[in-house]
């Protein structure tokens, strides 16, 4: 399964791809932004999608909203990981499509159970 | 916008507050050219001793009236309202950053602390189980003591994993304590922000409120510490090499 992670923050970016790596998916790319995530996203095969909300160029809802419009891309899981912790964010997250939302700071068990429902859903799909 | 109308009950309390003090000071200021020998000066607002004092404070008076009124026609009161607001905004911010930076510290120093010792432990049981096994090389053990090692080294081997286990829970923790990086450095970037509309607004009312005949003088100070930025500035040296062409153009 390959992922990518999205944030402009390098140290969030490794933090993810380590915590990903703990959970036994090795197999992960970055993008600084959403434009950067797109074009990666659209050149190759790509399985899940990380991303942060608050981003230069392409914010991650933005992204967000580009993956759901595309048809070679709307059936990717993404995983919203964001500071942006107003409920108005989470409904906007919720309709635009996200696959699950978890706000920074959170623990490594908190990915993983968020990943496992996004694996559950799909499962069942 | 007339910010004259908008004037709030604050303003015009500070006004009468002018007012008073301007009136009150012109109108001693000629009642005060005499000298008074009063030994103790105890009475609060101006000890008027000398002749002139008076008539500084009401200058004083005068000039920051004058001020006063500058800033509202241009503006500036609702800008310095404006800043004076972002402040406690800024200060929460700051101390975000402190308290963020200070618990990621402190959870990096624990996770090292509760590593260590299990890190010890590994070494100096390897390195026991080791000097035995030597001995069992140079011939120094009997088939009694072989069997005890065997058991023994059996027994440390099937405690590793959960040692090693118990270090990378640490050193995932320590991996995590570092997620404050992406949360202040959010934070940081709004206090830049803030911090650099403040220095335009000051230095737009710093020439707005300037003389004319000041406003050529430059800083002219020697303790200036590092350059942070060089680009478009004439007035310093960014190399070694520029250090020395100076000294040689002025014949050192």
């Amino acid at each position: 399964m390959k992922f990518l992670i999205v944030d402009d923050f390098s140290t969030m970016r490794r933090i993810l791809r380590n915590l990903l790596k703990e959970l036994e998916f090795t197999n992960a790319d970055e993008a600084e932004d959403g434009v950067v995530a797109l074009s990666k996203l659209r050149n190759g095969k790509f399985d899940f999608v990380v991303s942060d909300w608050n981003m230069p160029n392409m914010t991650g809802l933005e992204l967000l909203r580009n993956i759901r419009a595309d048809a070679m891309l709307k059936h990717l899981p993404v995983l919203m990981v964001t500071a942006e912790a107003k409920k108005e964010n989470i409904i906007e997250a919720a309709k635009a499509g996200a696959s699950g939302y978890v706000v920074k700071p959170f623990t490594a068990a908190v990915l993983e159970e968020k990943l496992n429902k996004i694996f559950e859903k799909m499962e069942k799909q | 916008m007339s910010n004259s109308t908008l004037a709030s009950g604050d303003s015009e309390d500070l006004e009468a507050l002018f007012d008073s003090i301007v009136m009150a000071n012109s109108a001693q200021s000629p009642a005060q050219e005499t000298p008074t020998n009063r030994p103790e000066p105890s009475t609060a607002p101006p000890p008027a001793t000398e002749a002139g004092e008076g008539s500084l404070f009401s200058q004083i008076g005068h000039l920051t009236r004058k001020l006063h009124d500058t800033l509202r026609e241009l503006g500036y009161d609702k800008k310095l309202e404006q800043t004076v607001e972002a402040m406690p905004d800024t200060r929460e911010r700051l101390a975000y950053i402190a308290a963020m930076t200070q618990q990621a510290a402190e959870r990096a120093l624990t996770a090292t602390e509760i590593a260590q010792p299990i890190q010890e432990k590994l070494e100096a049981g390897a390195m026991t189980l080791s000097a035995k096994w030597q001995h069992l090389f140079d011939n120094k053990l009997s088939p009694a003591e072989f069997k005890q090692l065997a058991e023994e080294t059996r027994d440390y081997l099937k405690e590793v994993p959960a040692q090693t286990r118990a270090t990378n829970a640490q050193l995932m923790e320590i991996m995590m304590a570092q997620d404050f990086q992406d949360l202040t450095g959010q934070v940081i970037k709004k206090v830049t922000e803030m911090a650099q509309q403040m220095e335009r607004d000051m230095l737009q009312l710093l020439l707005a409120t300037t003389p004319a005949d000041k406003k050529t003088e430059i800083d002219t100070g020697l303790l200036n510490g590092p350059v942070i930025n060089a680009a478009g500035r004439t007035d310093v040296v960014t190399s070694q090499d520029q250090v020395d062409d100076l000294l040689e153009s002025l014949g050192f």
